[in-house]
């Protein structure tokens, strides 16, 4: 059921997932455009979350903008000034680099693989700013098997760091690893299922992800026979049309289904560009979110050692990182 | 004449179709190779000495397990299908 | 009782389950131009120079260990196009692959078979028949005709003689069974028990009976017939298409063909509900079979190049050079019945034995999947269930009346769940 509309105020808007946002010229969704998507959020109940570019907006977007309870993602430093409203618990600051300061209750922190280790010593560093840190990898694709153990030895450093935190009485969120101590059941992304993204063109995409290969004429990373670059499910005179969207959705895909990786981002974005079909992850999805679950596992573990603490969650020993290498084959 | 006089277990049919088809493979493969493909040629020659005992022993160590029918001039063949095995006169 | 009662069923696939498919498109060329051909991009242009033959065998072989190649026994099959035109590079891929097998010590050497599908007009040359000769006990040939002389002319005609600027192929009006027909008893003294494959279409139901008969009478005893699965049926085909099978029954019934002689539209095993859990498997073997192309592009089915698709792209899921892309493959191996089935099917009470291709079901898709089940064929699949219960109702009251019921129902064979 869809529970939030992702409005993307400009072209420019900052990237806060997976995939980097290639536009560079600014666009700003006309006003009446975002008049009609927020009218589209209130009639469907869905909570307005929207994207900011680094550049201050016009006046008369601000009391539009207001208009209705909203959340803010915005880039790091570029906090929106409204002077109306009240500042939203889940507003979500989003940087590109480390930062000391982070002005937000929630950080989004993009990061390449190699720029994530280079930087492991400052980003536990940050687990104790109160603040919430969702890492998010943007190079994911390009992850090997070789790389395993180093990402292992590194959600092992960074358990340590988290632990002393919960030693000292503190509570550290930190989505790679202590997510999953707190699930019972699969918190994915579900675009196109519990989210859906309005441009500033007033179409409906999937998500930002799927607006930024339109926009670039990204084709299905095929061999190019015929343009199929038009990604939008709908607009906003039309209304949503997703095609097989029962395939966005975890009961038809067979892999995650069974999963029990519950902090997985599923990004159906990276599934289409790695496997060619929105339900079915990569293998380096899979293995990178089982290292994850399994070093959630391990600090679970050592949390437990000073007391109970969230009895009702079992996660339970498995040796495999990708489930495709033990799916049930008829 | 083709009589039913026993069958084989399913690892004994295993057994002989592997070495009738290598014995097959080894005959089709006589056909394009000469003598000038020295080492592969010498190979082949081995191998088709070898797996001809193999498959001549397993005809024996049945035929002495199960002790079936017989008679002079006939011969025995097995359906891979059903590993039964047959009287041919 | 001296009477030993058979019912002649279609042959499972040799080592079915347990040999890997691989498939090389030698040429995109034909002779033909049948009007149902799925391969709507056939040209003379694409034909498989032997570099990348060869190289793509040493790819193969060289992953003896790897899970995609470990299965026990190998299918190296050709198709076109036609695959009799390129006779010679068939020869040199067919030694070479026998050969390196040998020098390996590659497990395939002990079960591997060399299977074909041919139109059948060049059977009888001499370049065909020499490798006939040569590789007798690893070959599986099949001659596709498809019954009385106009039936099969009414789809299986010539191509024009000039291509276009394109190197595209288009139909003449010379039907072409007479130069088919003529190479069927060569064909059976080598293959006796060979299969032909009939397909139909709309257009061709009122020829059913007449046809399968036909097939029956030149001495083909396995008769594979199929309905595409294109959306091509028209309002009341599935009736005719009844009435057809129905008229079929009947005569294989009266006439006692069923004995010797098999037509895969009747089967006992067809128009029951399926099990959404146990019986959950999926029907096409698309990703874990592998093809190869000219360009040296592989596919996880043929139906997946270029040449096979309507309106999508091709599915490439790697190349000779670099390899599969395992991440490409992961959505087929993955594949399920009720994840790709609409409710209607899932729900069906007469679900089993209805077929459908990966590659059309890709091709027909709304969007870039191959979770989407194409059903184009529902209305033809519950047809054939009411003919096919019919015939068994038919066929068991007969044998009952023969007193053969019991003794049939004690020596039935088992039979494996089939799948494309």
């Amino acid at each position: 059921m869809l529970q939030y509309l992702v409005i993307l105020l400009d072209d420019t808007s900052v990237a806060y997932c997976h995939a980097d946002n290639p536009l560079k010229e600014r666009c700003l969704m006309p006003i009446e455009t975002l008049k009609k998507g927020i009218l589209f959020g209130m009639k469907h109940n869905l909570m307005i979350q929207y994207v900011f570019p680094d550049h201050a907006l016009p006046d008369e977007y601000v009391s539009v903008i207001e208009s209705i309870d909203n959340v803010k993602i915005y880039p790091m430093g570029c906090k929106p000034v409204t002077g109306i409203g009240v500042e939203s618990e889940a507003d979500v600051e989003v940087a590109n680099s480390i930062s000391n300061k982070v002005a937000a209750k929630n950080l989004v922190l993009r990061l390449t693989f190699s720029e994530m280790l280079k930087q492991k010593d400052n980003i536990a560093k940050l687990f104790a700013s109160g603040a919430r840190i969702n890492l998010c990898i943007t190079d994911m694709e390009q992850f090997t098997d070789e790389q395993i153990e180093v990402y292992r030895n590194l959600l092992e450093e960074w358990n340590g760091a988290l632990l002393n935190l919960y030693k000292q009485g503190q509570s550290p969120q930190f989505n790679l690893l202590t997510d999953r101590m707190v699930l019972d059941k699969m918190h994915n992304c579900e675009a196109g299922v519990s989210n859906i993204t309005l441009a500033p063109n007033g179409k409906f995409y999937l998500c930002p992800a799927f607006y930024y290969d339109e926009q670039m004429k990204v084709d299905n990373q095929l061999n190019h026979h015929q343009p199929t670059s038009d990604y939008s499910v709908g607009d906003l005179e039309k209304f949503l049309d997703i095609p097989n969207q029962q395939l966005l959705k975890l009961d038809h895909a067979p892999l995650c289904r069974v999963c029990d990786a519950y902090q997985c981002r599923r990004c159906i974005w990276l599934n289409r560009k790695l496997t060619w079909d929105h339900n079915t992850p990569s293998h380096q999805q899979c293995v990178m979110a089982h290292i994850e679950r399994n070093a959630s596992r391990d600090l679970l573990n050592e949390i437990r050692k000073m007391g109970d603490f969230m009895p009702e969650i079992q996660i339970k020993e498995i040796h495999y990182l990708d489930p495709f290498d033990v799916r049930k084959e008829f | 004449m083709k009589k039913l006089v026993g069958q084989v277990t399913p690892e004994e049919k295993n057994e002989i179709q592997q070495l009738f088809e290598r014995k097959n493979g080894l005959n089709e493969l006589a056909k394009i190779l000469n003598a000038d493909n020295t080492e592969l040629y010498e190979k082949l020659v081995k191998d088709m000495g070898e797996t001809g005992t193999k498959f001549q022993n397993w005809w024996d160590r049945m035929a002495q397990k199960y002790q079936w029918e017989s008679e002079e001039n006939g011969k025995w063949e097995i359906n891979f299908d059903t590993n039964e095995i047959f009287l041919i006169v | 009782m001296s009477t030993l009662i058979n019912i002649k069923e279609n042959q499972d696939a040799w080592q079915s389950g347990m040999a890997k498919n691989i498939t090389f498109i030698v040429t995109k060329d034909c002779q033909l131009a049948c009007k149902y051909c799925y391969l709507v991009g056939k040209n003379v242009k694409e034909r498989m120079p032997w570099e990348v033959a060869k190289t793509f065998i040493d790819y193969v072989l060289d992953h003896e260990n790897d899970s995609e190649f470990a299965m026990e026994s190998v299918i190296w099959e050709f198709i076109g196009g036609e695959p009799f035109l390129e006779i010679e590079l068939i020869d040199k891929i067919c030694d070479y692959i026998k050969m390196e097998l040998f020098r390996r010590n590659h497990h395939w050497f002990n079960s591997y078979r060399f299977s074909f599908s041919t139109n059948g007009i060049n059977y009888h040359e001499k370049a065909v028949q020499d490798f006939i000769k040569k590789n007798r006990d690893h070959l599986s040939i099949g001659i596709t005709i498809d019954g009385t002389e106009k039936k099969h002319d009414m789809n299986r005609v010539w191509k024009q003689p000039v291509a276009d600027d394109n190197g595209l192929t288009k139909p003449s009006e010379r039907g072409s069974y007479k130069d088919v027909v003529k190479n069927i008893p060569l064909w059976l003294e080598q293959f006796p028990g060979g299969g032909t494959k009939v397909t139909i279409s709309s257009a061709d139901i009122p020829y059913i009976t007449e046809s399968v008969l036909h097939l029956y009478s030149l001495g083909i005893h396995e008769v594979n017939i199929n309905v595409v699965f294109e959306d091509v049926w028209q309002d009341g085909d599935d009736l005719k298409f009844e009435e057809q099978l129905m008229q079929l029954a009947d005569a294989i019934i009266d006439g006692g063909y069923y004995q010797d002689y098999a037509c895969s539209f009747f089967s006992e095993h067809i128009g029951k509900p399926q099990d959404p859990v146990l019986d959950n498997q999926n029907w096409c073997g698309a990703g874990k079979m592998l093809s190869v192309d000219a360009a040296g592009n592989l596919y996880p089915c043929t139906r997946f190049a270029q040449y096979s698709l309507r309106d999508k792209e091709a599915w490439i899921i790697g190349n000779i050079h670099d390899g599969i892309d395992k991440n490409k493959l992961r959505p087929f191996l993955t594949l399920d019945r009720t994840t790709q089935s609409p409710q209607k099917c899932i729900e069906c009470e007469v679900a089993s034995g209805c077929a459908w291709c990966q590659g059309e079901n890709y091709d027909a898709a709304h969007t870039h999947t191959v979770f989407q089940r194409a059903t184009a064929i529902c209305l033809m699949h519950k047809a054939r269930v009411r003919a096919n219960n019919y015939y068994w109702n038919k066929l068991y009251r007969k044998l009952e009346l023969e007193d053969l019921r019991e003794q049939y129902e004690a020596n039935k064979r088992e039979v494996k769940p089939e799948i494309c």
